[in-house]
C-alpha cells in the first residue's frame, strides 16, 4: 500500500464514523472495491485500452425507440452581480442545448445550480434554464440545499427525487444531498456559516453528508418493483454511487446498500455530477458516467479514480471556457446509450501522461487542511 | 465559520523573540549554538504550524482572515481551494520551472500571484508578504512528502 493510500485510509476512518448507523459505515476497502469492479470490468474493453472514442458507447439492452437527452450540472452560479463567468458557461451551455437539431426529449440538471443556495442564485438559474423549452427534470445537489434546507430548491424544482418511463426505460432521479449528519445545531451555526461549511469541498466540518439514506432505498425498491429485470434503468445523481473519495464527498455513505438493490437489474446506468471531471467506471453491472460542470473542474482525487477512467486533458487555468460543458446523451434503437463530453475544446482524453489531470500527479501527496478543525 | 484565534501579525516576530531566548539563553556571547531542546523544537513548530494556518484560512477565501491580512486575493467568489482542494496540481515541489501561463521562468510565489490576479482577479500580493509567505506555507505543508522534482512541467 502506497504511503498516500495509507494516509487516505486513516483519513476515510475519521471521515466516516464506526458502527451505529449502517449508513455511515463503509467496511470495504478502496482497493478491494477497485479489484471488485475490474473483475466485472469485461464489457469495459475498449476503455481499459487508453483510447477512448470521444463518444462514448455502452451497451443498454431493449432501447425500444432511439432518443436523445442532455445533462446539465454545477454551474454554480453565484448573483449576476458578483461572478458572470459562471453565467456566461452556464448561458452557453444552454444555448447548445437548445441548438440540439433533433431537439433532445429531455434535460436533465444534475444538481449545484447555486454556489451558496441563496434563492437569488437558484433563481437566476432557473431564469437561464427557461430558454431550454424542452421537458426539463432537475435534481439538487448540495450547494443549492443547505442555506434552507431545501426550501427555496423545493419551491422552484419540485420533489428532489422521482421516476419516469420514457420509451423502454426506466429513468430514476435520485436525492444524495439532503440527508447529512447535523453538523450546525451543536454549534449554532448561521445558515450561511452552516452552508459555507457544505460548500467547502475540502472541509472536515460537514462530515460525511453525501448519501441515499434508508427511506429512499425503500423508495427506490419499490420504484424498482414492477420493473423487468433486463429492461435498462438510468439513475441521476449528484454524487457518484460507489466509493471513490469519500473526503470530498466523491461517493454516497451508503454505496454498498444501493449497489445491492440495484444487484437485480442486469442493465443499470448512473450518471452523474458533483465531481467536475470525466469518470467511467463499473460496479457489479451498473456503469457510472461522470459528467463535467459547466462551472469549473476539480482536479481528480489523490487515491480512488477508477482505473477504467480515461482522464481529462490538463486544462488552461487561464481560459475558464477549458476543461468545461455539458452532456449529449442519446439511448439508440439498436441499444446503446452514447454519451458525449460537449467540452469547449478539441480535445478531451489525455493521451500522453504529461497531458494527462492524473498522470501529472506521480509524485504528489496530499494532507487534509487543518484549519476548521475544532 | 469556527475559527481559531489567529495570532496578530506581531505574533510570529514575537514568537521567534521567545525562540531566540530559548536558543541563546541569558548569555547571547555563547561561542556555540546549544544543541536543540523540546521545547525549542516545540516552538519552532508552532510559528510554522500558526503560518499553515493563516495560509489554509486565506487559501479557502476566509473573509476574516482576509480583512486581517489586508488582501484581496479574488473578485470572482472563487477560492484558490475552489479548483485546488488539499491544495492538489499546485505542484509546490516542481518549482522552479518554466510556467507556461507566465511564459518565463517561475517561482511557485509568481504562481499563485498569475493565479491571484487571472482567474480570480484579485490584487497580487508583494511576493515577500505576510500573505504570500503563509500561503506559501500551506501549500507546502499540504504537500508534504511529495518528491522534489524542479522544473518538471
Amino acid at each position: 500500500m502506497c504511503k498516500q493510500d495509507q494516509m487516505d485510509k486513516k483519513l476515510v476512518s475519521k471521515t466516516v464514523p464506526p458502527g451505529g448507523d449502517p449508513d455511515r459505515t463503509n467496511g470495504i476497502t478502496r482497493r478491494i472495491f477497485l479489484r471488485r469492479s475490474l473483475a466485472a470490468g469485461a464489457v469495459a474493453g475498449a476503455a481499459a485500452s487508453g483510447l477512448f472514442p470521444f463518444i462514448q458507447t455502452i451497451d443498454v439492452a431493449y432501447g425500444a425507440e432511439p432518443f436523445r437527452f442532455a445533462w446539465i450540472s454545477d454551474t454554480h452560479l453565484y448573483p449576476r452581480t458578483l461572478n458572470t463567468r459562471f453565467v456566461e458557461k452556464a448561458e452557453r451551455a444552454v444555448n447548445d442545448v437548445k441548438a440540439m437539431k433533433p431537439a433532445p426529449d429531455f434535460m436533465i440538471f444534475g444538481g449545484d445550480l447555486a454556489q451558496l443556495g441563496d434563492p437569488v442564485e437558484l433563481q437566476l438559474g432557473a431564469d437561464i434554464l427557461k430558454g431550454i423549452r424542452v421537458k426539463k427534470y432537475y435534481i439538487p445537489g448540495e450547494h443549492d440545499w443547505y442555506l434552507d434546507m431545501g426550501a427555496a430548491w423545493e419551491k422552484l424544482f419540485g420533489k428532489p427525487n422521482w421516476t419516469f418511463d420514457h420509451k423502454g426505460v426506466r429513468f430514476i432521479g435520485l436525492d444524495t444531498i439532503s440527508r447529512g449528519p447535523d453538523y450546525w445545531s451543536v454549534k449554532k451555526m448561521s445558515p450561511q456559516e452552516r452552508m459555507g461549511h457544505m460548500a467547502t469541498l475540502d472541509g472536515s466540518v460537514a462530515g460525511p453528508w453525501a448519501g441515499v439514506g434508508k427511506d429512499q432505498l425503500d423508495w427506490l425498491g419499490r420504484t424498482l418493483s414492477d420493473w423487468p429485470k433486463d429492461k435498462p434503468v438510468i439513475l441521476f445523481s449528484h454524487n457518484p454511487l460507489y466509493e471513490y473519495y469519500p473526503p470530498w464527498n466523491f461517493w454516497i455513505r451508503d454505496w454498498q446498500e444501493v449497489q445491492e438493490a440495484l444487484k437485480p437489474y442486469s442493465n443499470v446506468t448512473n450518471i452523474h455530477g458533483h465531481t467536475h471531471q470525466v469518470l467511467y467506471n463499473e460496479i457489479g453491472r451498473m456503469r457510472s458516467i461522470g459528467m463535467l460542470a459547466t462551472s469549473w473542474t476539480w482536479p481528480y482525487a489523490p487515491t480512488g479514480v477508477p482505473k477504467l477512467t480515461t482522464p481529462l486533458v490538463r486544462v488552461d487555468p487561464g481560459d475558464h471556457f477549458d476543461g468545461v460543458g455539458w452532456g449529449n446523451l442519446a439511448v439508440t434503437a439498436a441499444g446503446k446509450v452514447n454519451y458525449e463530453y460537449m467540452m469547449w475544446r478539441k480535445d478531451v482524453f489525455a493521451t500522453t501522461k504529461v497531458d494527462s489531470g492524473t498522470g501529472d500527479n506521480d509524485n504528489q501527496i496530499l494532507h487534509p487542511r487543518i484549519a476548521d478543525l475544532p | 465559520m469556527k475559527k481559531k484565534t489567529l495570532l496578530s501579525l506581531a505574533a510570529p516576530a514575537a514568537s521567534l523573540g521567545l525562540i531566540a531566548f530559548i536558543v541563546f539563553g541569558a548569555t547571547p556571547g555563547m561561542a556555540h549554538k546549544a544543541k536543540h531542546t523540546p521545547e525549542q523544537l516545540k516552538a519552532f513548530e508552532e510559528v510554522f504550524m500558526e503560518q499553515v494556518k493563516i495560509g489554509d484560512l486565506l487559501f479557502h477565501g476566509d473573509a476574516a482572515t482576509e480583512k486581517k491580512m489586508g488582501t484581496k486575493l479574488s473578485r470572482t467568489g472563487m477560492a484558490c481551494a475552489m479548483c485546488h482542494p488539499f491544495a492538489s496540481d499546485n505542484h509546490p515541489y516542481e518549482f522552479p520551472k518554466f510556467q507556461e501561463q507566465i511564459n518565463k521562468f517561475s517561482t511557485l510565489r509568481d504562481m499563485i500571484n498569475w493565479c491571484i490576479e487571472k482567474p480570480n482577479e484579485g490584487e497580487k500580493l508583494d511576493p515577500d508578504s505576510d500573505a504570500m509567505k503563509a500561503l506559501e506555507a500551506y501549500i507546502y505543508w499540504a504537500n508534504r512528502g511529495s518528491k522534489l522534482d524542479p522544473g518538471r512541467h
